[in-house]
């Protein structure tokens, strides 16, 4: 029906006990997503959202098991809240902070290689299954239950993206958001990979933006394919300033090269993708690729 | 977060990298003093302090400066106060400068050091792999963005372990690429070690030893040095935040980042408020594209305090280059109440007498779009960014 998560996995939240974690875990439970448990250091063995709560994943764990993990936790919590998860195996993690340090990153990228565990995040809005698992904060009234798989790497213009699947009347199978950051867990590919693979989604919308390079990975793996589902793609920020240091940009330039949106555009549209200048040309082209 | 090359000497000497004798002068005299308690014979480097590269070819734009650029060599003791006077509380413009340049209020005054051989060696984060690369170079003084440039020949780039460091064999690799003998592999691993050691312990984004000197005694000196870092790590830094410069950067920068939001600048007229980075490269996009351009854009992102929100909304509002704003909410973890409750808070305190064009989507947004409704303000609700670019321009022409 989708990917990663759908009405039977089990969810445990990780910092279950805040403000924020409250506010959005209670919609996510009243919209189906199946909470089993959470964790929050010092609240063992309290209830909290009709869920029992533990002080670490491992008591949680002697008693419950767990596909995925969701956390609250703050950003210079984030690489301690990996670590913890990893550890327990949990398949998959989706870390909503924003702010964790680069330099953390890499640590959690390291402890995630050969693991089994698969990262999104962080700096998204996590996750979303229509009516079925939200793992995140996503604004769930947008969502409709349909066959495109989004992937974006920036959290706002994902909502985007799912309303163009609206406006196309085609609804979405599984949104997921890569993340803002410069390192992410889980990048392009894995995701196409599991699109690809999912018998529910026949088209993908990929949404891109104009610094790091996670695009051309995208559109390499894509050009390897043998058998594809569509794929229409964004990417914002054509027209910011090639000068414009503050976006990071230095350090992409020097490794990979001058990338540009139209670079990136272009070598996405030699991979067989179908770009889009304009977000909002992605329903009609949504409609013209079902008609 | 940026330093000054000084700083950033002082931190690497903390490292046991080894810089050139140096100190900072505010004045023309306390330049001299400096370079006399530092070198009894000179020759010195007079560097101007300001956030930026290519100082050396930069230019003063007033004409009391002697026609030089930032950074000057001078080999007799009697022209140092007189050269410094020239640099300081003038403007600097550089390549890497706006046009406006940047304005010198301190000098660093350095021993000239004799080297035989210079080259460029950078450490950065390569995101794609993920790594920590080590980049070097045999061009020197160029822009990092430049070098790049010239093309794979004339740049080696290296991943290194976060945890085993720089391995003998990457520096064989370097010494063959720069047409060294392998005698200086341990001066190379001793500077290049403690130069990712400084990186990884500070939590530095970008370190650029732009040159790095060999001198006579084989051993490596940093001549310039330039440290970026990461602005989320900063929390275990204090004494790295401390040196802060608030001066090189601007006023609304520093209101909005002291509510924890990111502003920007541009070449336009209108200005936008968003919640994310993309919203704002995708306005940047559709306004260019109706033939505008954006005057600032501010993203207060992860925004959950209304006070901060109110702060942050009424920087876009008193920027006397704005004539129109576009307000882009996807609601997911920010709420669009919120937004609408700050814009209700900055316009009662600063009024409106431009056109304000709001689009909301996502979590509590009819409430919101109730809010504003319920003000009488005169402000107009889009359905989408286009549309409300549409609006907003159509708007900004009447309002002429």
């Amino acid at each position: 029906m989708s990917i990663l998560a759908d009405k039977n996995t089990r969810v445990l939240v990780q910092g279950i006990t805040g403000t924020q974690a409250s506010f959005h875990i209670k919609r996510s439970m009243e919209g189906g997503t199946q909470v089993v448990a959470g964790v929050s250091p010092r609240h063992g063995g309290e209830e909290h959202l009709g869920v029992p709560v533990f002080n670490t994943i491992y008591e949680a764990k002697r008693q419950l098991s767990f596909d995925a993990s969701v956390m609250f936790v703050p950003a210079n919590g984030v690489k301690s809240a990996v670590r913890e998860a990893v550890e327990a195996e949990i398949p998959l993690v989706v870390s909503i902070a924003q702010g964790v340090p680069v330099h953390d990153m890499l640590e959690i990228k390291s402890m995630l290689n050969g693991s089994k565990t698969l990262m999104v995040g962080p700096n998204t809005p996590g996750l979303i299954t229509p009516n079925e698992a939200r793992l995140g904060i996503f604004p769930e009234n947008i969502h409709k239950k349909g066959s495109v798989g989004i992937i974006s790497r920036s959290s706002t213009l994902t909502y985007e993206a799912v309303l163009e699947t609206d406006a196309a009347s085609m609804g979405q199978s599984t949104v997921v958001g890569l993340g803002d950051d410069m390192i992410i867990g889980s990048d392009f590919r894995v995701m196409l990979k599991l699109f690809m693979e999912d018998e529910n989604t026949d088209t993908v919308v990929l949404i891109g933006k104009a610094d790091n390079a996670y695009e051309l990975q995208a559109a390499e793996y894509y050009a390897s394919l043998e058998n594809k589902k569509p794929v229409i793609a964004f990417v914002a920020g054509e027209a910011l300033p090639y000068n414009n240091y503050t976006m990071g940009y230095a350090a992409d330039i020097i490794t990979h090269g001058r990338i540009t949106v139209g670079d990136k555009k272009r070598i996405m549209c030699e991979s067989g993708m179908i770009v889009a200048d304009d977000m909002s040309e992605i329903h009609k082209m949504l409609k013209e690729l079902h008609s | 977060m940026n330093i000054h090359e000084y700083q950033a000497k002082k931190v690497l000497a903390q490292y046991g990298i080894n810089v050139p004798k140096g100190g900072i002068a505010y004045t023309p005299t306390e330049a001299k003093r400096v370079a006399q308690h530092i070198s009894s014979r000179g020759p010195w480097m007079l560097k101007a302090q300001i956030q930026s590269g290519a100082r050396a070819s930069g230019h003063f734009i007033s004409h009391d400066a002697g026609g030089k650029g930032g950074i000057r060599q001078v080999t007799q003791i009697s022209n140092i106060s007189y050269e410094t006077a020239q640099m300081l509380n003038n403007t600097l413009v550089t390549e890497q400068t706006d046009e406006k340049g940047k304005v010198v209020n301190k000098v660093y005054v350095e021993v000239y050091k004799e080297v035989k051989k210079m080259f460029y060696a950078g450490i950065i984060i390569d995101s794609s792999i993920p790594s920590i690369t080590l980049l070097i170079s045999d061009v020197i003084n160029e822009d990092v963005v430049r070098l790049a440039h010239f093309g794979k020949e004339s740049l080696l780039r290296l991943n290194l372990k976060y945890d085993s460091g720089i391995t003998d064999e990457q520096i064989y690799k370097i010494l063959d690429f720069l047409s060294l003998d392998k005698e200086y592999l341990r001066s190379f691993h001793d500077f290049l070690g403690k130069l990712l050691f400084t990186f990884i312990n500070l939590d530095a984004q970008m370190i650029e030893i732009n040159p790095v000197g060999i001198g006579e005694d084989k051993k490596l000196v940093a001549l310039d040095a330039k440290i970026t870092f990461d602005d989320n790590a900063l929390f275990r830094h204090p004494d790295i935040l401390k040196m802060k410069d608030e001066s090189e950067e601007g006023e609304r920068f520093l209101k909005a980042s002291r509510c924890g939001f990111q502003y920007q600048e541009f070449s336009g007229t209108v200005g936008c408020i968003v919640n994310g980075g993309s919203l704002a490269l995708e306005a940047m996009d559709i306004v260019k594209f109706k033939g505008s351009e954006l005057a600032c854009s501010l993203n207060v992102k992860g925004g959950v305090d209304k006070d901060k929100v109110a702060s942050g909304i009424k920087i876009i509002m008193t920027n006397p280059r704005v004539e129109g704003i576009f307000i882009n909410i996807l609601g997911g973890f920010l709420r669009c109440n919120l937004i609408a409750d700050g814009i209700l808070t900055a316009t009662q305190d600063v009024g409106v007498s431009i056109p304000i064009v709001v689009r909301f989507e996502g979590t509590n947004k009819d409430e919101a779009i109730a809010i504003l409704e319920q003000s009488n303000l005169p402000i107009y609700f889009a359905q989408t960014p286009n549309e409300a670019i549409d609006i907003l321009l159509k708007q900004m022409e009447i309002n002429d």
